[in-house]
């Protein structure tokens, strides 16, 4: 029985000792965290060039955080991530993360970095040009059955009336044979990143591009965002105010036309795969797709795109009920203007 | 066996499902890392019937394409068994060719055949092809001493009466290698469907994973588990009774 006692007693000692807080020292603040894994959403390329510039160049060093930011990729959810505890920040699109919320996640949306979607269709210029989505009938247009490209390119055609025998939609990977086979008229690329290589490619072929951009027809579907958990915002608002600090400051430099050189320089020890001239191009056509409207700072976050967004993938049963996004924007709650 | 096979799988599922749950609500995750029970019952509720019919489809084609991979194995294998020069070139191709990862071979395939059924029965049929094939080489070039050394002194031995000893000798082991192949059969579907097909579970997973649907993900799961149960047994069910057959003539012979 003595011997029993004591193991009770060494049981309770060492669960006291393992309690994070409340335990027999009674509680302590949690300490700000320094190491911070930041999750991108997609491979390294042009799209998350201020996100390594801010590294790079020492801005999160500078608020006393060590930052590992790691790519993403089509199998990487940067969400889950975040849930899980592997990573404090990342990012993600608004499809993503109104998907997420709408199941219960916890996420919370720091700033949003494209300020138009770079979700955009490719195709040839030919003798009919594509004006107005009524252009779209008679076509056939890539779609990525389950992407976000699908989401959009639906509520494109029910915004336009456009009905589903009035077109051909093709299911697309990351192949992009078809298109150049021209069995596909329109072709789902981003913007600034195949985008810019697609056209490139079919321009040394003698053949003139150009691209449909569902937002100038008033398809407002928000992409890349930073986020983090509300725990985070809770626990941890210093570091959260820190490393949006770093970050924004990373990206506002790195699209500073005074910094091409040195943040070109920077990306293509990242992408090793595309030419120095298109990576210029791509950091050209990224800063358009990114800078805020007049009066706004960078990571500015456009509540009505979002409630557009949610509004879409509701309409689309995406979503099985209506998720209240400024709940979830929160760049304002923690400091505003950054 | 179908109700033993059947019963084990369902047993493993709900083990692994029973894991994912406990790990949600240890770590308080939400329903979108980790569907909750409701949220499960609720997709396969909205998803069972058109999941069933892509597994139905997937399986279909892992079926053709397992059985053509059988064929050409059999046949490749006879001509590889051989000791003569296209022998060993055969087995060595087969050993390279082995070590090539699918997912890297299969866009090639899709970019030539295009996204339809040619490509998705062609990569299930090398993902299991190389392995039977291996089986079957190593199979046909073991020689049954006691029963051939009979013809090869008689002077009676042909290439076609040794293969025949060999294959009958030894209809255990190619069973059990069919058998298990069939699973490489249907994985190999599932990958191709997965990589570039717009067709069957592997489609469907597809889909699910863009939209991040785990709850889809695990009925899709569920179903693939349901449909490889039932060809294995089937594939059992064949052989066994094949190897019964050959035992009742074995014993009116004898």
């Amino acid at each position: 029985m003595h011997l029993f006692f004591r193991l009770i007693l060494l049981v309770t000692l060492c669960g006291c000792c393992l309690l994070p807080a409340g335990g027999c020292g009674g509680p302590e603040p949690e300490k700000e965290p320094v190491h911070l894994v930041y999750r991108l959403k997609w491979l390294y390329n042009i799209s998350v060039i201020g996100d390594l510039y801010a590294e790079e160049k020492g801005f999160f060093a500078r608020q006393g955080l060590q930052v590992d930011i790691k790519p993403g990729g089509p199998e990487r959810d940067a969400i889950k991530e975040l849930e899980i505890g592997r990573s404090q920040f990342g990012v993600a699109s608004a499809d993503q993360v109104i998907r997420a919320v709408a199941k219960g996640s916890p996420i919370v949306v720091l700033a949003q970095l494209f300020q138009a979607n770079p979700l955009q269709w490719i195709y040839r210029q030919g003798k009919q040009p594509i004006q107005s989505p009524a252009d779209l009938r008679h076509r056939i247009i890539g779609i990525t059955y389950g992407g976000n490209d699908e989401t959009i390119f639906r509520a494109l055609m029910a915004k336009y009336q456009i009905r589903k025998d009035e077109l051909t939609l093709f299911g697309v990977r990351y192949d992009y044979t078809p298109f150049y086979q021209r069995k596909v008229d329109l072709w789902p690329v981003y913007r600034n990143a195949e985008g810019i290589i697609i056209s490139d490619k079919l321009k040394k072929g003698g053949e003139k591009v150009n691209f449909f951009n569902p937002d100038t027809f008033g398809i407002r579907f928000v992409a890349n965002s930073v986020i983090t958990t509300r725990q985070m915002i809770q626990n941890h608002p210093q570091t959260v105010r820190k490393f949006i600090h770093a970050l924004i400051k990373g990206w506002q430099q790195a699209l500073d036309p005074v910094n091409a050189d040195s943040a070109l320089t920077m990306m293509a020890r990242f992408d090793k795969d595309t030419p120095a001239a298109l990576l210029r191009q791509q950091l050209m056509t990224t800063r358009a797709l990114m800078i805020p409207p007049a009066g706004k700072n960078f990571g500015w976050i456009n509540a009505p795109a979002w409630k557009q967004s949610a509004d879409i993938m509701l309409a689309q049963k995406l979503i099985p009920a209506p998720v209240r996004t400024d709940d979830i924007l929160i760049l304002e709650k923690i400091g505003g203007k950054i | 066996m179908l109700h033993r096979r059947i019963s084990q799988f369902f047993f493993i599922y709900l083990l692994a499902l029973g894991l994912l749950l406990l790990f949600k609500y240890i770590f308080n995750l939400s329903d979108y890392v980790i569907p909750g029970p409701l949220d499960i019952h609720h997709t396969a509720t909205l998803f069972f019937s058109r999941y069933l019919r892509d597994g139905l489809n997937t399986l279909s084609v892992a079926v053709v394409g397992h059985v053509l991979a059988v064929i050409l194995a059999t046949l490749v294998a006879i001509i590889g068994s051989r000791g003569n020069l296209i022998g060993s070139l055969i087995k060595t191709a087969a050993y390279n060719l082995q070590a090539y990862p699918i997912v890297a071979v299969a866009p090639v395939i899709f970019i030539l055949l295009g996204d339809g059924l040619v490509s998705r029965l062609l990569i299930a049929a090398m993902i299991c092809y190389f392995p039977l094939l291996l089986s079957f080489i190593g199979i046909l070039t073991e020689p049954v001493a006691d029963i051939e050394h009979f013809y090869v002194i008689t002077g009676r031995m042909r290439w076609q009466l040794e293969v025949k000893i060999r294959a009958f000798e030894n209809i255990g082991k190619l069973s059990t290698v069919i058998a298990g192949s069939a699973t490489l059969a249907m994985v190999g579907t599932i990958v191709a469907e997965f990589i570039g097909a717009n067709a069957g579970i592997g489609y469907s997973l597809r889909i699910a994973l863009y939209q991040s649907n785990i709850a889809k993900v695990l009925v899709a799961l569920f179903l693939i588990g349901i449909f490889n149960s039932l060809y294995l047994t089937l594939l059992e069910g064949i052989g066994y009774l094949v190897l019964k057959k050959l035992k009742i003539q074995n014993g009116v012979m004898s």
